[in-house]
C-alpha cells in the first residue's frame, strides 16, 4: 500500500509541476499592461510610513513629498517657493514669520484646507512620538490670525526660519482626530503610517509596504500640472543588481541608485538613459579631538597625535582627492572644500580652494610635529552607508601609508558604526553630511559646535571639537538678518574649520539614476524624486 | 506511538527556547536599532528617550524574560522599522514564500527522482554522464548566482519571465497566493527553479546511489529472474526501497528551503519571508528578527517531528519498536 502511494505522490507532484510551469510559459508572450500612462519605479528603500511626522529620513520624506505638501517647498533648482503658503514675511511686532496661506485648497478626501490644520500639524509636529521636532526648536508658539492666516514664533529672529519647514507637512485635523492619529504612531501602528490625505499633487491608492505602493494624480490639485502620469507604481528592491534587471527588462522605468560600476552598461543599451548629477553630501574624515590617546595604535600609547593640527594637516595632504575620485567614482564625484557643497546657501568662497595634495609637505609636517616615521591608529569606516564608501577608505589607507601614517581599516555596517563612534571607538572616521536646510549654518550645528545636549548642539560632532569662537558665532548667524554681515561671520568659521583642519573635507558625492529613455524628469540635488516632473513620451 | 510524540514535542520545546536565546544574545551585536528609526537632526535625548520607551536600556535577562512571556501570550510585539504588528508582517510573507518552497521542491522531486532513476539504470550512457556533470556545476554554483543567471537569459534577454516580484496575487481569507494568476505563475518560475537547484541535484544523486545499490539486492535480482517486466521491477520493487533517506533528506531541505530562501528572494525581491528577515537585519528590526527565528526553530522543530512520524508510517520496524 505505501509503495502504491509514494508512487501517486510523485506522479500527482509531477503532474502539478508541468501543469504550472506549462501555464507559465504559455501566458509567458501575452499580458500586456493597461493602456493607462503608468509610471514604474523603484529605489532601495522602502518608505518606512505615510505619515509625514513620524520619520525624518530621506527616503521617507522624499516619497511623502508627492502625496503631502508644506507651506513652502523647493524648486528643481532647491530655491524655496510657495506652497501651501503664497507668502510669507516676518513680523513686525515680535521675532517670529507670518504667513499667508492658499486659499481653495483641498485636501485628497475634499476637506478644505486652513489655519487650523497647520496650527494642527505643528502640534503633531512637536509632540513627543515626532521625529522632526527639530524643526520647531526655535519655535516659541503659533497664532492663527484667520482661516488664511499664521504667525510663527521664534525665541530670536530666524532669517532661515521659512526655508528650515520645506519638508513640514501639513495634515487635515478632522482626518487625523476621526481616525485617532492625533499624534504620529509611537510603539504600534495607527491610521496615517498606511494612509495618506494630503492636499499634494498625488494621492495614495494602494499601499502594501515592503511590495508596492500606488498613487495617482489629484484631479483637484490647485498648481498646475506638469507631469502626464495616470497611475505611479513604486516597488521597493533592495538587491541592486535585480534593480538593475528590472529596468533593462522594462519592468521597471527608472531606478535609484545605479552602482557606479553599471553606469557603462546601461549607458551602452539603447533605450535607456542615465541621469548623473552631484547630491548635496560632502564625505569627510573625522578625528578624535577630545581623546587624549590612540586606541588602536600599535606604536603609540598615551597620546593621540591627532590633537596636533600639523598632523590633521598632514593627512588632508596625503590624500589625493582627484585621485580617490577617478579611482573609485569614476570622475564623477567633486573635490569637497567645505563641509558643504560649493554653490549652496552660505557656502564660503574666499575658503574654496583645497589644500593641494603634497605627500612631502605631508611628511615635513609629520616630521615637524615629531612623528617622522609616522605612527599606526585606526580608521573606522561604514560599508553601506555611502557610494562606494570601504573602497574610498582603501583607496584613503593606501595613501596615508605613503607617508607612514599606518591606518588599521575596520569596515561595517552603518547599524553598527554609529554605535561604535558615539563609543569613541575610532581613531580617524569617515562622515558624510548633507545639510538638511541646503544651508552653512546646518553643518556647523550639528558637526563643528561643541557638543550640548540640552542645546540640542554638536550631536553629530563624535569627536567633540571645540572652538569658543564658532559657539560664539553659531547663535549670531542663526538670527542675523543682513546677508552680507552673516557671510561674514559665515565665513571667519569656514576659514577656522580649514585652518584648525577639523575635518578633512573629501569630495562632494555623486548622486545618479537610470531610466528608460522616454522618461523625462527632474533630479534634484537632494535627491528627492519628484513625480510631479515626470513625463512618459 | 502517543508517548512518542509527546517526547518528542517536549524536546521541541526546549529547542525551540533555546534558540529564542541564542537570538536574542546575538541581537546586541546586530547594532543599534534607535540611529535607525530617528532622523540625523534629532537631538541626542530624544533618542535617549525612545531607548527608554523600547526597553533597550534594560538588562538582557529583564528582556529575553519579557519576549518569552510576550511570545507565550501570542503577543508578538510591534516592527521597530513600519510599527506593524509582527504577527501580521510574518503573515503577510508566509504565503510567498511557502508558495515558492513549494513549486521548487515539485520542481526538484520531478526532475530529480526521475533523473536519478536513469542514470542509476544507465550507468554508461552519455545522457547519464552529461546530466551527473550538470549537476555537479548546479550543486557547486552559490544560488545567488544561478538567479542572476536566470534573470539575465529569461528575465532581460528573452523577456520571457518577470524579473523580480510576485506578479498578481488572489486572496484566499488571509492567504495570498500567486498560483492562480497568470503572471504569478510567470513570476514563480525562475526562484522556484533556482531555488529548486540544489535540492535537485540532490535528490537526483541520492536517487541514484540508493538505486544502484538496490539494484544489487536479492529481491531485485530474485524479481528480475522470475521474468517480471523490467517497469514494474524498477518502479514497483526497486524505486520504493531507495526513497526512505529520500523523504528524510527532502523533509529536512524543505525546512531549509523555507528558512534559507533569503538568498532567492532577495535576488528575485520575493516578498516572503526571507526578504522580510533581510530588511529587518539592516535595520536592526528586534522584534521581526526574534520572532522570525522562533519560527524557523518551529519549523525545524515540525519537520523533524514530520519525518520521524513518516518513518514510522514507512517502516514497520519503527513503528513496532516505537508502540513497544
Amino acid at each position: 500500500m505505501v509503495r502504491v502511494r509514494i508512487e501517486q505522490v510523485v506522479f500527482v507532484a509531477a503532474a502539478v509541476t508541468f501543469a504550472l510551469l506549462a501555464t507559465g510559459t504559455l501566458f509567458a508572450a501575452g499580458t500586456s499592461e493597461p493602456e493607462e500612462t503608468t509610471f514604474r519605479w523603484a529605489t532601495t528603500s522602502d518608505p518606512q510610513t505615510m505619515d509625514p511626522h513620524a520619520v525624518n529620513a530621506a527616503p521617507t520624506t522624499s516619497f511623502l513629498n508627492n502625496i503631502y505638501e508644506g507651506l513652502v517647498r523647493r524648486n528643481a533648482g532647491m530655491e524655496i517657493e510657495p506652497s501651501l503658503a503664497t507668502s510669507w514675511e516676518p513680523l513686525s511686532d515680535t521675532d517670529g514669520w507670518r504667513f499667508t496661506l492658499r486659499q481653495g485648497v483641498t485636501y485628497h478626501d475634499g476637506q478644505a484646507f486652513t489655519a487650523d490644520d497647520v496650527l494642527f500639524s505643528y502640534g503633531r509636529a512637536i509632540s513627543d512620538t515626532s521625529d522632526v521636532t527639530s524643526w520647531f526648536a526655535p519655535v516659541s508658539g503659533v497664532r492663527v490670525i484667520d482661516d488664511y492666516t499664521i504667525d510663527f514664533l521664534t525665541t530670536a529672529p530666524n532669517p532661515l526660519f521659512p526655508d528650515s519647514i520645506a519638508n513640514f507637512m501639513i495634515m487635515n485635523r478632522e482626518w487625523s482626530e476621526a481616525n485617532g492619529a492625533q499624534q504620529p504612531a509611537g510603539e504600534a501602528e495607527n491610521f496615517a503610517t498606511r494612509n495618506a490625505n494630503g492636499t499634494g499633487p498625488f494621492y495614495l491608492v494602494s499601499r502594501n509596504p515592503g511590495v508596492e505602493t500606488r498613487l495617482a494624480p489629484n484631479p483637484t490639485w490647485w498648481d498646475t500640472v506638469e507631469h502626464n502620469l495616470e497611475v505611479a507604481i513604486y516597488t521597493p528592491i533592495e538587491n541592486q543588481s535585480t534593480a538593475l534587471s528590472a529596468l533593462l527588462s522594462g519592468d521597471i522605468d527608472m531606478i535609484s541608485p545605479v552602482p557606479l560600476q553599471d553606469v557603462e552598461r546601461v549607458e551602452s543599451q539603447p533605450g535607456f538613459q542615465v541621469l548623473g548629477g552631484l547630491e548635496t553630501r560632502v564625505i569627510m574624515l573625522g578625528f578624535g579631538h577630545e581623546k587624549d590617546q590612540l586606541d588602536y595604535s600599535e606604536d603609540l600609547s598615551g597620546v593621540n597625535p591627532f590633537q596636533d593640527r600639523r598632523v590633521r594637516q598632514a593627512v588632508y595632504q596625503a590624500i589625493d582627492v582627484a585621485t580617490i575620485n577617478q579611482v573609485t567614482m569614476r570622475g564623477r564625484a567633486e573635490p569637497a572644500s567645505q563641509l558643504l557643497p560649493q554653490g549652496l546657501s552660505g557656502f564660503s568662497e574666499p575658503n574654496a580652494d583645497r589644500l593641494p595634495y603634497d605627500p612631502e609637505a605631508a611628511r615635513q609636517l609629520l616630521s615637524a610635529a615629531g612623528y617622522p616615521d609616522g605612527f599606526s591608529f585606526g580608521l573606522m569606516c561604514p560599508n553601506d552607508r555611502y557610494l562606494n564608501d570601504e573602497q574610498v577608505c582603501r583607496a584613503v589607507t593606501s595613501m596615508l601609508s605613503e607617508v607612514g601614517l599606518n591606518a588599521q581599516l575596520t569596515t561595517m555596517p552603518v547599524r553598527n558604526y554609529w554605535g561604535e563612534l558615539r563609543e569613541d571607538n575610532y581613531d580617524m572616521y569617515l562622515l558624510g553630511w548633507s545639510p538638511g536646510t541646503f544651508d552653512a549654518e546646518h553643518p556647523i550645528r550639528f558637526l563643528v559646535t561643541t557638543p550640548n545636549a540640552e542645546a540640542r548642539l554638536g550631536s553629530w560632532n563624535y569627536g567633540g571639537y571645540s572652538n569658543a569662537r564658532v559657539d560664539e558665532l553659531l547663535p549670531r548667524i542663526q538670527s542675523e538678518l543682513n546677508q552680507a554681515q552673516r557671510q561674514a561671520m559665515l565665513d571667519e568659521v569656514a576659514a577656522i574649520v580649514q585652518e584648525d583642519v577639523v575635518y578633512v573635507p573629501l569630495y562632494t558625492q555623486p548622486l545618479i539614476w537610470a531610466m528608460k529613455d522616454t522618461i523625462d524628469l527632474v533630479q534634484r540635488p537632494d535627491n528627492f524624486f519628484m513625480l510631479r516632473w515626470v513625463t512618459v513620451n | 506511538m502517543l508517548t512518542y510524540v509527546a517526547k518528542r514535542l517536549g524536546q521541541s520545546i526546549f529547542v525551540m527556547i533555546a534558540v529564542a536565546f541564542l537570538a536574542f544574545a546575538l541581537f546586541r551585536f546586530a547594532g543599534d536599532p534607535v540611529m535607525q528609526m530617528t532622523g540625523v537632526e534629532t537631538s541626542v535625548q530624544e533618542r535617549e528617550a525612545l531607548r527608554e520607551q523600547l526597553g533597550l536600556t534594560d538588562p538582557f535577562p529583564l528582556q529575553f524574560l519579557r519576549f518569552v512571556a510576550d511570545l507565550l501570550r501570542g503577543d508578538f510585539g510591534f516592527s521597530f522599522r513600519t510599527r506593524q504588528p509582527v504577527g501580521e508582517m510574518i503573515l503577510d510573507g508566509l504565503p510567498a514564500t511557502f508558495e515558492l518552497g513549494l513549486v521548487a521542491l515539485a520542481v526538484s522531486l520531478v526532475v530529480g527522482i526521475p533523473a536519478g532513476v536513469y542514470t542509476a539504470l544507465h550507468p554508461r550512457s552519455v545522457a547519464s554522464q552529461g546530466l551527473l556533470l550538470v549537476t555537479l556545476i548546479g550543486i557547486s554554483v552559490p544560488t545567488f548566482v544561478t538567479g542572476i543567471l536566470l534573470i539575465f537569459v529569461f528575465g532581460v534577454q528573452l523577456g520571457w519571465f518577470p524579473t523580480f516580484g510576485r506578479g498578481q496575487t488572489v486572496q484566499i481569507g488571509w492567504w495570498s497566493s500567486n498560483l492562480l494568476t497568470p503572471s504569478g505563475l510567470r513570476s514563480i518560475v525562475l526562484p522556484a527553479i533556482s531555488l529548486g537547484t540544489y535540492q535537485m541535484t540532490l535528490t537526483m544523486r541520492l536517487v541514484r546511489a540508493q538505486m544502484m545499490e538496490v539494484m544489487r539486492t536479492d529481491h531485485v535480482r530474485f524479481a528480475i529472474a522470475r521474468g517480471l517486466p523490467f517497469r514494474t521491477v524498477h518502479l514497483r520493487h526497486a524505486l520504493p526501497n531507495t526513497l526512505i533517506p529520500v523523504i528524510t533528506v527532502v523533509g529536512l531541505q524543505f525546512g531549509g528551503m523555507i528558512a534559507f530562501s533569503i538568498v532567492t528572494e532577495s535576488v528575485f525581491q520575493w516578498p516572503g519571508l526571507g526578504l522580510l528577515f533581510l530588511r529587518s537585519i539592516r535595520f536592526v528590526d528586534i522584534p521581526v528578527m526574534s520572532v522570525y527565528l522562533v519560527l524557523i526553530g518551529l519549523l525545524f522543530v515540525l519537520i523533524n517531528l514530520t519525518v520521524d512520524l513518516l518513518y514510522a508510517a514507512i517502516d514497520p520496524r519503527i513503528r513496532i519498536r516505537g508502540s513497544a
